[in-house]
């Protein structure tokens, strides 16, 4: 296990070197620059290219990068271009945001559609797995933007049970109530998303195993049905949810970027397209740098837990015991 | 068993829902503390009193106002600012040497930094500038002369990288005459430096210290704690994406004090989200309702709208460089041919339709209604199928087999260019191309992400056809640096190579007197020739709409004025709110 760990965590530090690379490639070879802010009659050329000079944009590329793989060793993520704001300092506080928001609407899924999957599972095309698959084909269907829009319509403007939009109320930073108010819409929205989906994953994959031979053995054995979902059904079940919920985890630091626009969260993925406008190359490389190393921590955490969860699965064990 | 089950389902339904409407039963209690507060907002509560409020029991001192926008500011350093977001916050913390009045002239207000307006020399090279005696920084220090020369010089020097610098160009040099007194002696005659004298001013002994090249590293206008401001307001606090927060300045030096204490800047991410947050309550002031918006909130009882189009216009930019062309073979080089584009566009259409009104046509880059604007002078294009087609005709362009013009075996057939994303120009480029094919013109729209499209077509002048606009910086009727062939790319902005030798000269004659009465006569000889030779069809002048909530009040006279730069915020000194 140890000996796993290690090998996985030497593969992530390579693979997030390269994905450095390639990033900072791709963002430099897009058009414009932080001094293009916009056309103005005083903004000639040359006072672009003098601030350019002064913000160190006018250094070759391999200098540029060197640089700043050399500060983020040291962990200096650098500063904005424009204005010369130190990144790390912004950088926390919307991460922060960002996981109050997409952690909130993550657990409410996870524990509003695994539990029902499962038991719609038992229970096909009864009642509940209809209206279950009704909210699943809605969440996947309805823009979010536009579901938001509505509910800030209807519970925000007709109604003023809720706020708006932000994060708190003017002067109430730090108020977890009115912190609670503010996530009901927001949460709302996107946890109908991710619902809709894990939904669908917990009752087919949970579809497939109760179909298997050893659960009509178990039945046939004259095992109570609650421990043939439970203790035999259900940890084999897990394992596709496991791959999904750890995939999606990247999100939970990524933000999502239109249901922060609508309700004004000052989140990352709102922060990104914005840095991504104004052509921060800086912000861009330290947002993708927490990203990837999401992606990498949800993909080892999902191949801990499937041990955990299925006796079959042996990490580290090269061609471990087949079942 | 069975019925359990049942039990369990009906159980995980009900708490769903439960979950969906958490809110509505802790609503109540939850948000009691904010039932006060906001209590004026509500739109019953705000109904009788919105209308007969004006001025009727006058301006009270304190409370917040809060004002939106969409993008966060850059820097506040007067030196350095280029963005329009940066601009707006800086005109309340930091005060300028003069003031713009409601028709666009040069004054010296009670808070402006000069105490008159300049005395300018006879041969108009020399401008002497009175300050006031009373005036300080944030941190104490009066405003003296050397602030002012520090000022200009830094924003001349090239190492600064300042936008300012294309500001100040024509001066020779800037002196200290004695601690209130400075002296700025021109190169030539240029009348449209009056307006470079609005300007704020930096704290020589803040920054004196700093190599020009360092400024925008300094702290100073991207640091609270570090910006040692002059104006009404104090820049309090910065949260990057949220907002600004600037309270009033207990200490401003100004006879005429602010009555608001506090203008939070908050920032949303598009002009939609704005408008909502405007009907909630939780936004007082937009300065940009879009059109697609403006008949619903002017539905709204409790909000005023002043829909009047700003110091902007858009225009159909032709190229005249042919190699840009297929075969070399430049398009619109017959002023008949530009002439009749004119005639196609039916320009009071989009007015109409997609301005939704506010907006007004223009016939030169002249703004209609200021001291400049040529009016009558200027040719006036109306919509006529039947006299483009004919002046189509006599400048050789004969009809082909497919309906589309032909001159020389070269098919009158164009891109036009805009950035994505833009509506308004999605819908005007869209009548465009609906419009000259009528005439036998045909155009393909291309929508361009807007950074690569000025550095990849605009800035060095590769395009066939563009639609874009100019937003004039102050009302002074200048534009050389747009249509005169000495500005060529890639240094210059007359980036559709644009040669017209009169005009070359006329707009050097504009600024060559500092006679008002001359000028006039000048920019109208200008907006003729201009508008009869086309080096662009000038499409209208436009705007967006302005919104404030109930809270906000302002005597008549000091309303905001969306036609000047910074005019949405006129007077903003002696607003007040209400509670």
């Amino acid at each position: 296990m140890t000996e796993y760990l290690i090998r996985r965590i030497m593969q992530s530090v390579l693979v997030i070197f390269l994905i450095t690379i390639v990033t900072f490639i791709l963002i430099h070879a897009a058009p414009g620059g932080p001094t293009q802010i916009m056309l103005s009659p005083g903004l000639t050329p040359e006072v672009m290219e003098q601030q350019a000079k002064n913000l160190g944009l006018d250094k070759p590329l391999p200098v540029q990068y060197f640089h700043w793989v050399s500060g983020l060793l040291q962990g200096d993520l650098g500063y904005t271009f424009k204005n010369h704001l130190p990144i790390g300092e912004l950088l926390w506080p919307r991460i922060a945001n960002t996981l109050i928001l997409m952690g909130s609407a993550w657990v409410v899924s996870i524990l509003i559609a695994i539990p029902w999957g499962i038991y719609n599972s038992t229970k096909v095309y009864g009642l509940s797995d209809q209206t279950a698959s009704f909210i699943s084909y809605l969440g996947f269907a309805m823009p979010t933007f536009w579901f938001g829009i509505l509910l800030q319509q209807y519970f925000s403007l007709k109604l003023d049970w809720f706020p708006l939009s932000d994060m708190h109320s003017r002067g109430r930073e730090g108020d977890l109530g009115d912190l609670f108010m503010h996530l009901v819409l927001p949460v709302t929205v996107l946890s109908l998303g991710f619902l809709a989906s894990y939904m669908k994953y917990a009752r087919a994959s949970m579809l497939e195993v109760l179909d298997q031979d050893y659960i009509r053995t178990a039945r046939a054995k004259g095992v109570v049905e609650r421990k043939v979902i439970f203790r035999h059904a259900l940890r084999n079940a897990l394992i596709p949810i496991i791959t999904l919920l750890g995939m999606d985890l990247p999100i939970l630091v990524g933000g999502a970027v239109l249901t922060e626009n609508v309700f004004n969260w000052p989140g990352m993925g709102r922060w990104y397209v914005d840095m991504a406008i104004s052509r921060e190359y800086s912000v861009l490389m330290a947002i993708t740098i927490v990203i990837s190393v999401m992606v990498v921590i949800g993909n080892l955490l999902a191949d801990i837990l499937y041990s955990i969860v299925d006796p079959r699965v042996k990490l580290g064990k090269q061609g471990g015991k087949a079942a | 068993m069975a019925k359990k089950r049942n039990w369990w389902s009906i159980l995980l339904i009900v708490s769903l829902i439960g979950i969906l409407f958490t809110g509505c039963s802790t609503n109540n209690t939850a948000n009691t503390p904010n039932a006060t507060a906001e209590s004026t907002e509500a739109p019953t509560a705000s109904e009788a009193p919105a209308s007969a409020e004006p001025a009727a029991d006058g301006p009270v001192d304190g409370g917040t106002i809060v004002f939106s926008t969409f993008s966060d500011i850059v820097n506040l350093n007067p030196l350095l600012i280029g963005d329009t977001s940066s601009g707006d916050v800086a005109q309340f913390v930091f005060a300028s040497l003069y003031d713009l009045d409601r028709s666009g002239n040069v004054v010296a207000e009670p808070w402006s930094l000069a105490a008159d307006l300049p005395e300018i020399s006879e041969d108009g090279l020399t401008y002497t500038v009175k300050l006031k005696n009373n005036i300080k920084w944030t941190d104490g220090e009066a405003i003296t002369a050397d602030d002012v020369v520090y000022t200009i010089q830094t924003a001349i020097n090239p190492e600064t990288g300042s936008p300012l610098i294309s500001q100040y160009d024509k001066v020779q040099t800037v002196e200290k005459v004695d601690d209130q007194t400075v002296k700025f002696t021109l190169k030539q005659v240029y009348a449209p430096f009056l307006y470079s004298l609005y300007q704020a001013i930096v704290p020589e002994h803040v920054l004196k210290d700093v190599a020009p090249a360092e400024i925008a590293k300094s702290g100073f206008g991207t640091d609270p704690a570090k910006t040692v401001t002059s104006g009404p307001w104090k820049w309090t606090e910065w949260k990057q994406g949220e907002g600004q927060t600037l309270d009033a300045d207990p200490n401003y030096w100004g006879e005429v004090k602010p009555h608001i204490a506090q203008i939070v800047y908050k920032i949303y991410a598009d002009q939609n989200t704005e408008v909502q947050a405007l009907l909630k309550g939780d936004v007082d002031f937009v300065s940009a309702i879009p059109v697609t918006q403006v008949e619903a909130v002017k539905a709204n009882d409790s909000i005023s709208v002043i829909d009047k189009p700003g110091p902007l216009y858009e225009y159909l930019g032709f190229n005249f460089d042919p190699k840009n062309f297929e075969g070399n073979f430049g398009l619109f080089e017959g002023q008949k041919t530009r002439q009749a584009i004119a005639h196609a566009l039916n320009r009071q259409g989009m007015v109409d339709n997609i301005l939704k009104g506010v907006g007004a046509l223009m016939n030169a880059p002249f703004l209609p209604d200021t001291w400049a604007d040529p009016g009558e002078a200027a040719v006036n294009y109306d919509y006529n199928v039947e006299t483009a087609k004919k002046l189509l005709a006599e400048d050789g362009w004969v009809a082909g087999t497919d309906n589309i013009l032909a001159k020389d075996g070269h098919r009158f057939s164009f891109e036009l260019q805009y950035n994505a994303g833009n509506s308004r120009r999605e819908q005007v480029a869209a009548v465009i191309q609906q419009n000259l094919k009528e005439v036998g013109i045909e155009v393909t729209p291309k929508a361009i992400d807007f950074a690569a499209w000025i550095e990849n077509n605009v800035n060095p002048g590769k395009y066939q056809a563009i639609l874009l606009s100019w937003s004039l910086n102050n009302p002074d009727p200048d534009a050389e640096s747009i249509y005169s062939s000495k500005y060529f790319p890639p240094a210059g902005q007359n980036t559709g190579w644009y040669k017209n030798e009169k005009l070359d000269q006329l707009w050097i004659d504009g600024y060559s007197t500092v006679n008002q009465e001359e000028r006039k006569a000048v920019y109208k000889e200008l907006g003729k020739e201009i508008s009869t030779d086309l080096p662009y069809i000038f499409m209208y002048q436009y705007g967006t709409a302005i919104g404030t909530g109930p809270r906000v009040q302002w005597a008549e006279e000091d309303a905001p004025e969306p036609s000047l730069g910074y005019g949405q915020f006129f007077h903003a000194i002696k607003w007040w709110v209400t509670d």
